[in-house]
């Protein structure tokens, strides 16, 4: 029976998760909480495969028991290179980073993927490439405006423009745009 | 406007024919941790320096330097804010990844990191470099040291620092690895004794009065390579334009931040909001500033503080720079063998498409491909002999079988 280390450190809800692995018949470890002390965990539990949450900052502790278990003579690696690079960019996107330990199937794996990847929230990010190149060039004919409009109110150069929006808009934690939008609205108001 | 639409490939029959500048992608997803010195890349995304090559650029901040590796190599981030050793191990297969080939676009800082030690070693009046060689060595309980990433630079300026003074990093103490915004919360628990880490992680500490600086990396190599612009190398080659375009609009933004004080300081107020550090302003702005305190009653304005353009000093991708890490991953067992030092960094070093985005902006590049540079022990590094180099120091864990338990 495999044994599967599922470290559980992000609020994101992981669900079922651990239940559902037990019923598809694996044995399963939960670790929750700090993971500075995850290369001595993972020594003493031994797993065969390690879930954690892709946006765990585990992640990074991970690295280091991989390279401290690869003169070891069960190296842990994450996602064996004979394995499918699309399996792992599925996994990424959904969001589980399995680690495995070397020598162990791919057919034996997939089913513990499948409903890891099930069970983590989906990240639905969809970002359209045209819906964004529409805006860019939107929002760059706005500055503009508002950089015209600030040149004739202060009567300074394009540069100084430029610099006088940016400073303003860093220093509120703002973009270029919703300083240059706030201009245009202002210069409207004043007519 | 018009004219610009005029120009574009689709319009123009002859612009494949006589060759297009216009990026092939024009939206690009940019990973960056919560760090200062990630301020070129959020200022560039933000204050519109990308618009007018027509490219749109979308911060993604991460919390875990693997994620961004992996998100990196499988294409879900174009570009990244990266470790400059972070880029070099994937390229080298080190670590949780099958080998990819990588690239290094751009330096985006050099300096401002920095060593720190806890309150407790300051209350045992372990606040020197001697203290602290008497204390590991004299000590029966080994002291543990937290660095961000097992081939990360903060990782090799600790082993650095502590082999500069005569303590092994991988026997005479224990090194763990913790993500940046964590160093402080886990300092204050006890559970780690130090830390390297960026800014503003440590001045963060240094207010909370958790901890003191014992050094600052500047300290151990005046303006050493830090961050990088990293990327796959298939991204460059799909999108050699798009990658020259945004080479320009960071150096223009990093050019922007160092115009001026005032600059620097909205840099600080930026970054402090929410979405990019989420950390108070006063823990970013002093050392943005180069202005220190290192919690012992000391403050000085350090002439090696964080610095992200410098006319371009910081920006060129030097072979020499990228071949420096390898040597430390040589020296500390990360890799077993010499690897082709040279021939890699010329692989991984984009210098002809970095010169090519920096002349179209009148900034002067260097012609010379190496740097010559003294570091913290005295020795000189200009990349003339890496292999002698890396084998050099006195202390070290090369390769053989008793030191390859000592990684961790």
């Amino acid at each position: 029976m495999l044994r599967i280390l599922l470290i559980n450190d992000t609020p994101r809800k992981v669900g079922r998760l651990k239940t559902a692995l037990i019923e598809a018949g694996f044995d399963v470890i939960d670790e929750s909480g700090l993971t500075i002390d995850l290369p001595a965990r993972v020594e003493t539990v031994r797993p065969d495969v390690i879930l954690i949450d892709t946006e765990s900052p585990g992640r990074d502790v991970m690295e280091q028991v991989v390279l401290v278990s690869r003169d070891q003579p069960r190296p842990i690696v994450m996602f064996t290179d004979e394995h499918d690079p699309n399996v792992m960019r599925q996994a990424i996107k959904s969001g589980v980073s399995a680690y495995i330990v070397e020598g162990i199937q791919a057919q034996r794996l997939q089913p513990i993927l499948d409903v890891a990847m099930a069970r983590f929230e989906s990240d639905q990010a969809l970002r359209a490439q045209l819906q964004a190149r529409d805006q860019q060039l939107a929002e760059r004919k706005r500055i503009e405006l508002a950089k015209g409009m600030l040149m004739k109110m202060k009567d300074c150069n394009e540069e100084e423009a430029y610099t006088l929006m940016r400073r303003q808009a860093m220093s509120r934690q703002q973009k270029l745009i919703q300083v240059a939008e706030q201009i245009i609205a202002m210069s409207e108001l004043l007519g | 406007m018009n004219d610009s639409v005029g120009n574009s490939p689709m319009n123009d029959p002859l612009a494949w024919v006589n060759g297009s500048d216009a990026p092939e992608k024009g939206s690009l997803d940019l990973g960056f941790m919560a760090l200062s010195d990630c301020a070129s890349m959020v200022v560039a995304a933000t204050q519109g320096f990308a618009q007018p090559y027509g490219l749109t650029l979308n911060l993604k901040r991460q919390s875990s330097w693997a994620n961004l590796r992996d998100k990196l190599v499988s294409g879900e981030l174009d570009a990244a804010h990266s470790l400059y050793g972070l880029i070099y191990a994937v390229h080298l297969g080190i670590g949780g990844v099958a080998p990819t080939d990588m690239a290094v676009l751009m330096g985006l800082n050099q300096n401002g990191q920095s060593i720190n030690l806890s309150h407790g070693l300051q209350q045992q009046g372990v606040i020197t470099p001697e203290a602290l060689d008497r204390h590991v060595h004299q000590s029966r309980t080994k002291l543990t040291f937290a660095q961000t990433f097992p081939t990360g630079t903060h990782a090799m300026w600790l082993y650095y620092w502590l082999a500069s003074q005569g303590i092994h990093p991988l026997q005479d103490v224990d090194s763990v690895v913790v993500p940046p915004p964590q160093m402080v919360a886990h300092l204050q628990a006890g559970r780690i004794d130090g830390f390297c880490v960026g800014e503003p992680w440590c001045a963060s500490a240094v207010k909370q009065n958790q901890g003191f600086t014992l050094a600052t990396t500047q300290a151990i190599w005046p303006d050493h390579p830090e961050k990088v612009l990293g990327c796959t190398q298939a991204f460059v080659d799909q999108n050699p334009n798009t990658a020259r375009v945004l080479v320009r609009a960071i150096l223009e933004a990093s050019r922007f931040i160092e115009e001026s004080r005032e600059n620097r300081r909205s840099t600080a107020q930026l970054l402090s909001g929410r979405e990019y550090l989420d950390a108070p302003l006063d823990c970013i702005e002093p050392r943005l500033l180069g202005i220190y305190d290192d919690g012992l009653g000391n403050q000085w304005q350090d002439p090696h503080a964080l610095r992200f353009f410098a006319d371009g000093e910081v920006n060129l991708p030097y072979l020499s720079d990228g071949m420096w890490f390898m040597t430390q991953f040589r020296r500390w067992g990360l890799l077993r063998e010499d690897p082709d030092y040279l021939g890699v960094a010329r692989q991984v070093q984009q210098l002809a498409l970095y010169r090519q985005a920096a002349d179209g902006l009148g900034i002067a590049t260097n012609d010379q491909d190496m740097r010559s540079s003294q570091l913290i022990d005295g020795k000189i590094w200009d990349g003339s002999d890496p292999a002698g180099y890396a084998r050099s120091f006195r202390l070290h864990a090369l390769a053989d079988p008793t030191h390859r338990q000592a990684l961790r």
